[in-house]
């Protein structure tokens, strides 16, 4: 008998009832089979991870926050002034704001030139080479910012002016990226994500009707997640991950 | 039930990202999948039987979060099991992510091929069904008892190893 089958005997699983009764008659008469199979226990038995593994705090706080939203959201009260300050986009804003100040360069750009809508049908890059840290930051916070946007365009609140503000801050995030891009030469990301500004704004708009109010979201919903999908697919290419 | 996920998230959430970043081992992906796996199972609440855990529920779902980032990200590794590919351990996610969880368990587990790692933490240390992961991976019962196999006998070796060397 090999250790495979006593592999699956430890586990209980993968055998038939049949199986197992033949691999316990074997243990009960061979005392060396019986000593392997001790053997093999204590070897995986010990294949445990002891140490535990602390997510960062700032990741809890990202999770903590993406419930609240949801919950917020779903009962369509979120108060007005905290929804103007989203804590983790603010955050990412904020870090792109302090990375300018001390003048890091950041290239980030997107190929292509196809000026037929917001975003660009070849792919986007990310290049820093001596500043994987910074631009990771960067292409994290922008994720952020986008799946965020995303997320609030589909939950929007069905009071005009809730409806409104939350625009108002999604368009005031969307300019702290757009100048983060613009500021480190990357003007084809700048220029995407100047093109949400007019959609958003008259999304907001007192006289928008609910039809165009619809074809807006659906627009941006899809140019949201163009734009997500491209940068995943750049961090993949560019990290080759795991 | 709002409450119910913060606490989960305060006291539970270490395992999720613990046991995500083992799939996953990409720091990133991990919280991701964690982020995906609240917000499908707040979405889905209703669904959510009371009596159960809703820790392990989340748990369940977060795992599921990271084998498909894992499969969207890595889709050649689901090819890989009859070319026992070898994991990329030398990749900065990889060294980031090992550093996280830093166990002796960790280090052993840089020999494996990616499949076996991935049926190696779904079995032993997520205790799913050979079957569950066979129909999860998109392979045969046999392809998964496989990669267990393989996994249990490199890590043993290796752990016989390390232990000896105290290294």
């Amino acid at each position: 008998m090999n250790d495979d089958t006593l592999t699956l005997y430890y586990y209980k699983d993968g055998l038939s009832d049949a199986e197992r009764r033949e691999v316990e008659a074997a243990l009960e008469r061979d005392e060396l089979l019986r000593k392997r199979y001790e053997a093999l226990c204590a070897d995986l038995d010990g294949l445990a991870d002891a140490e535990t593994v602390r997510a960062p705090a700032d990741m809890k706080e990202r999770w903590h926050d993406s419930i609240e939203r949801a919950a917020r959201i779903e009962r369509g009260r979120e108060p007005t002034r905290e929804r103007f300050v989203h804590l983790p986009s603010f955050a990412w804003g904020s870090a792109i704001a302090a990375t300018l100040a001390i003048g890091i360069a950041i290239g980030f750009f997107l190929a292509g030139e196809n000026g037929s809508g917001p975003v660009p049908d070849e792919g986007v890059q990310v290049v820093a080479a001596d500043q994987p840290q910074t631009r990771n930051a960067f292409s994290r916070g922008l994720k952020v910012h986008l799946r965020d946007s995303r997320l609030d365009l589909a939950n929007m609140p069905a009071d005009n002016v809730d409806r409104s503000m939350l625009i108002m801050h999604i368009v005031q995030q969307n300019r702290l990226f757009e100048r983060a891009a613009q500021e480190n030469q990357s003007e084809d990301l700048a220029r995407v994500l100047r093109a949400f500004e007019p959609v958003l704004l008259r999304l907001a708009a007192d006289d928008v009707t609910p039809e165009e109010a619809s074809r807006l979201q659906a627009q941006l919903a899809f140019e949201l997640n163009v734009m997500l999908t491209k940068l995943e697919r750049a961090a993949s290419n560019d990290s080759s991950s795991i | 039930m709002e409450a119910e996920f913060h606490e989960a998230i305060s006291l539970r959430s270490d395992r999720w990202f613990a046991a995500c970043l083992r799939i996953t081992r990409n720091r990133d992906l991990a919280e991701d999948a964690v982020q995906e796996a609240l917000l499908s199972a707040w979405n889905k609440r209703h669904q959510f039987r009371h009596g159960a855990r809703l820790d392990t529920w989340i748990h369940r779902i977060a795992v599921n979060a990271a084998l498909q980032l894992l499969r969207k990200n890595r889709p050649a590794m689901f090819d890989a099991l009859e070319r026992d590919v070898p994991a990329d351990s030398d990749s900065p996610e990889a060294i980031v992510a090992n550093a996280m969880i830093g166990s002796k368990l960790s280090r052993a587990m840089e020999e494996l091929s990616e499949m076996e790692r991935v049926c190696f933490v779904l079995k032993h240390l997520e205790q799913w069904r050979i079957a569950e992961i066979a129909e999860e991976l998109g392979i045969s019962i046999s392809a998964a008892k496989q990669a267990v196999f393989r996994a249990v006998k490199k890590l043993r070796s290796r752990m016989t190893d390390i232990k000896s060397t105290g290294s």
